[in-house]
């Protein structure tokens, strides 16, 4: 690996010091004069027609400026895929679950908002509503959305090879069931929105989102304004792991009483709304089938999907390509059928969240796995390394796999963590367990995929980096600063990063897919180096070389083979922007990978993405017999993420996944009441992990620089997270030999199943 | 109704600064301070009491703000994120979890610098697991607290 000064450095966020003075405005800390508050009405039936709503009552408050519903909209709808757009902002003719929101309300302050909320009369006319995937399915229950003919929202097939023949050719095969269930993001701060319709009729909104330009987009088609009139700005974020993707109801909301009042609307969800009606993880069934050869090689394998979509598409056609999709990035596969489905229910919809529909078949694969190994005598790990996907690689269904280190990493997550010692003990409670995974760095998409960055220096040397892609608290803004310090040999802290805004930042698709580092950091590349050309063309005349023989480094221009001619940077920037009439010195940059296909929608063939990155993590348990109780000890993750741009913020991924996966695991679940409803929108009821749960975790980086990456390096962002969940649920049955194939873990589980050995 | 005729008038000391507000009886400490005196550090993140964003310390001690009414702590030494910061200097918790890493989307951030001054003016020498306890009011989806834990041992270490 090649030593750089910034790239695979552990460098400090560069807002950093803002988020730790208190000083990083979020969308709920934004201020404007004028401002009103606005709050929004939800329905309490799971499926009804809305007959009539009456506000005359509210608008009679004093304080209370303006009341919106599903009238005010243009009647177009929206969502993240063009191929099915369902979704209106507020309801028009239906309300789909309890919680899908009906009207919005902005007054002088929060309280008279929510007294005016509550003198709004909705009449409804009640309509039969299913909660259950199967019965959705099935001909003839009631239709959540007409227009499509069926619940199906989606569904994606994979049929390669011949997994007939495949199976008949195993000499051992396994058949077993898995549920996942439905979780919230978490993110700490609960979504918000600030909108403002300026004289001229054009309007901004402030939003703590991960794609400014979809919101942009969507709200047009929704309000019916042209997307030259609405500017979507990005402040601070506290978190989004896929959650604060697309348009949500509470920014349509907020444009459309900004644009009723003319004054500035500022919608703040509270944590209850966060949690019930916005999204959620697919709760999803698996079914696994897998045939193995007597030396463990995978023959065969065939995977059945059934995900619970709530009651909008949002992005599950991807999340039933994505389910298949997982099973062909870390092993060879030859023969591989799948059936995916995402089921309308009336309950809140389920959308994007972080490994974005691999989670819950990674957990049903890497389960199985450990129960064929278990079956046929063979070590887990050593199962793995024998079907270990291989760089060069092509899958079956097209995926080329240009850099892979898997083997390496299972061979170091095992070696590290001193495995072989650790499964042949005999302590009775306690486990060690290991999983591996794949992801793709970005996702070729039906439109717009690639990203653009601009690079602008001035007369003192200083430069502003403009990206469109958006900073959710993942650290992108840091990794591109480094990217552009690394080709223009500065420090990231001469870098002023600007990003997610649609008026000053350029087009781009935003943040989700794991694909900022890997599309934008090469964008950045591109416009540093273009900036960086002409800078050297200066530096040519004025130094008396050729320009290839310019070299950028230590805040200094050089000359290769004369190490005595030299210039500041500061110095050379000030040169060229002074030079004949004056110039700017600003460079651009796009970028997409020229390798990948969107996927045919009937075969799911196609070489989605340009890179992937490989994980092998491995998780220590301890389990107490008496209690049920699971204690996460230790995780060891070795992983393949190319280069790394920013070890710091590698770690912290890790980490981060790591807590979020125990979660998953052990703790989280969405309760649905029998009216669909969401029974613990609350951190009270709905428990993440804390401090006391913090694991220990030991990260190795065993990638090589990926032929596509920027300076080598492929996404760290969710490949990680679906690796986790299974790694300790292997570990539990390897400590108490209870296998859990519901999930999450529960103490009551772990004791029955002891007692029922 | 929407107009409250029940204002009361208070006295906030806050960063070593007295403020004299207009509030009504029922208004908790997080919402004085982020929206009379735009001190919006402290972040609601559940309005509950059970995700700690919005912790500040009162009499040195951590407070959940938004379990708070104003009222209640009238003239007692509150100090907030923002006090944390002096003459362009940052705390010595501020500049080590900016160094180390611990700080992600930086939503829990405030709440847990506070939390974890509390804890090193109690504790000169806290072990990794009472350091964990303490901070187990304060949720964090981002980092898994692993660096957050660091940052504090840290600055232990001097």
């Amino acid at each position: 690996m090649t030593n750089y000064l910034n790239v695979g450095q552990p460098q400090p966020r560069i807002d950093g010091l803002e988020k730790a003075t208190g000083e990083a405005r979020y969308t709920g800390d934004l201020k404007l004069p004028r401002m009103l508050i606005g709050k929004l009405l939800v329905s309490p039936h799971p499926h009804a027609r809305i007959l009539n709503i009456d506000f005359s009552k509210a608008l009679t408050l004093l304080g209370v400026k303006a009341v919106v519903t599903g009238v005010d909209l243009s009647g177009q709808k929206y969502g993240p895929f063009r191929s099915r757009r369902d979704e209106t902002g507020l309801a028009r003719d239906k309300v789909r679950y309890i919680g899908d929101p009906v009207a919005a309300v902005c007054a002088k302050d929060e309280e008279t908002a929510l007294e005016a909320i509550e003198l709004i009369r909705v009449e409804y006319e009640e309509l039969p509503a299913i909660f259950d995937v199967e019965e959705a399915m099935q001909e003839g229950s009631p239709l959540i959305h007409e227009e499509y003919k069926t619940n199906i929202c989606a569904q994606r097939h994979f049929n390669f090879g011949d997994v007939e023949e495949g199976f008949n050719s195993s000499s051992h095969i396994r058949e077993d069931h898995f549920f996942s269930q439905g979780l919230s993001h978490g993110a700490l701060e609960p979504r918000a929105a600030l909108a403002h319709l300026d004289p001229s009729g054009r309007l901004t909104l402030w939003t703590g989102t991960q794609s400014p330009y979809n919101v942009r987009q969507d709200l047009s088609l929704v309000l019916g304004l042209p997307a030259s009139k609405i500017r979507v700005i990005k402040p601070f974020v506290g978190g989004g792991y896929g959650g604060k993707g697309g348009l949500s109801s509470h920014e349509v909301a907020a444009s459309l009483l900004a644009i009723k009042t003319r004054q500035p609307v500022k919608i703040s969800l509270n944590r209850e709304e966060e949690i019930s009606m916005t999204r959620l993880r697919h709760p999803m069934s698996v079914y696994v089938k897998t045939g193995v050869r007597n030396d463990g090689a995978i023959m065969a394998q065939y995977v059945k999907c059934i995900a619970n979509g709530g009651a909008y598409a949002c992005t599950s056609v991807m999340v039933a390509y994505n389910s298949g999709l997982t099973c062909l990035i870390p092993y060879r596969i030859s023969n591989f059928k799948y059936d995916g489905y995402v089921i309308y229910t009336n309950r809140p919809m389920s959308g994007p969240m972080r490994g974005h529909g691999a989670n819950q078949p990674r957990f049903a694969v890497e389960s199985q796995l450990d129960m064929i190994a278990e079956d046929i005598g063979l070590d887990p790990a050593e199962l793995r390394l024998r079907n270990a996907t291989q760089k060069g690689d092509t899958s079956v269904n097209g995926l080329l796999f240009r850099s892979c280190e898997l083997s390496r990493a299972i061979r170091e997550a095992t070696g590290a963590s001193g495995w072989k010692q650790k499964r042949s003990r005999k302590e009775t409670n306690r486990g060690i367990g290991i999983a591996c995974g794949g992801f793709v760095s970005g996702a070729r998409a039906g439109s717009h995929t690639a990203s653009s960055c601009f690079v602008q220096v001035n007369e003192e040397g200083g430069v502003v980096l403009s990206t469109g892609s958006s900073d959710i608290g993942q650290g992108s803004d840091t990794t591109l600063a480094q990217i552009a310090a690394e080709v223009l040999g500065l420090s990231p802290s001469d870098i002023t990063v600007v990003s997610g805004d649609t008026e000053t930042t350029p087009i781009d698709p935003g943040t989700f897919s794991s694909r900022v580092t890997f599309y934008a950091g090469n964008a950045a590349m591109r416009a540093a180096s273009e900036v960086k050309h002409l800078l050297a063309e200066t530096a040519a005349k004025f130094m008396e070389a050729n320009v290839e023989d310019i070299e950028f480094r230590d805040h200094k221009v050089f000359v290769k083979h004369a190490p005595d001619k030299e210039m500041a940077f500061r110095k050379l920037a000030e040169l060229t922007i002074s030079s004949g009439h004056g110039r700017s010195v600003i460079g651009k940059g796009q970028w997409a990978p020229s390798n990948t296909q969107f996927p045919d929608r009937t075969t799911c063939y196609g070489n989605v993405s340009g890179a992937y990155s490989f994980a092998a993590q491995v998780a220590e348990v301890e389990v107490d017999t008496t209690t049920g109780e699971v204690r996460l000890q230790k995780v060891t993750i070795a992983d393949d993420c190319g280069q790394v741009v920013n070890v710091l913020g590698a770690e912290g991924q890790a980490e981060g996944s790591i807590s979020m996966g125990q979660g998953h695991a052990l703790m989280e679940k969405i309760l649905f009441g029998d009216r669909g409803q969401i029974m613990n929108p609350s951190f009270s009821e709905y428990k993440i992990p804390t401090a006391a749960d913090m694991a220990g975790v030991s990260f190795l980086g065993v990638g090589l620089p990926d032929p596509e990456g920027p300076y080598g390096a492929k996404e760290i962002g969710e490949g990680l997270l679906i690796s986790t969940l299974p790694a300790i649920t292997n570990a539990i049955y390897d400590a108490v030999g209870v296998r859990i194939t519901e999930l999450p873990v529960r103490p009551e589980k772990i004791l029955e199943g002891l007692r029922k050995k | 109704m929407g107009e409250s005729s029940n204002r009361t008038r208070i006295v906030l000391n806050v960063n070593n600064e007295k403020y004299e507000i207009e509030t009504e009886p029922h208004k908790t400490l997080l919402e004085v301070l982020r929206e009379k005196l735009d001190l919006t550090g402290a972040k609601e993140g559940c309005g509950l009491g059970s995700c700690g964003a919005c912790t500040v310390l009162v009499d040195g001690e951590p407070v959940l703000s938004c379990l708070t009414l104003a009222v209640e702590v009238q003239n007692r030494p509150i100090v907030t994120i923002e006090g944390l910061f002096k003459d362009g200097h940052p705390h010595p918790l501020q500049r080590s979890f900016v160094e180390c890493g611990a700080i992600q989307c930086g939503y829990c951030t405030p709440g847990m610098i506070l939390s974890a001054k509390a804890l090193l003016e109690e504790k000169r020498n806290p072990s990794r697991k009472e350091i964990q306890e303490a901070l187990s009011g304060n949720l964090c989806r981002c980092t898994g607290y692993n660096k957050i834990v660091k940052a504090i041992e840290s600055v232990i270490k001097g």
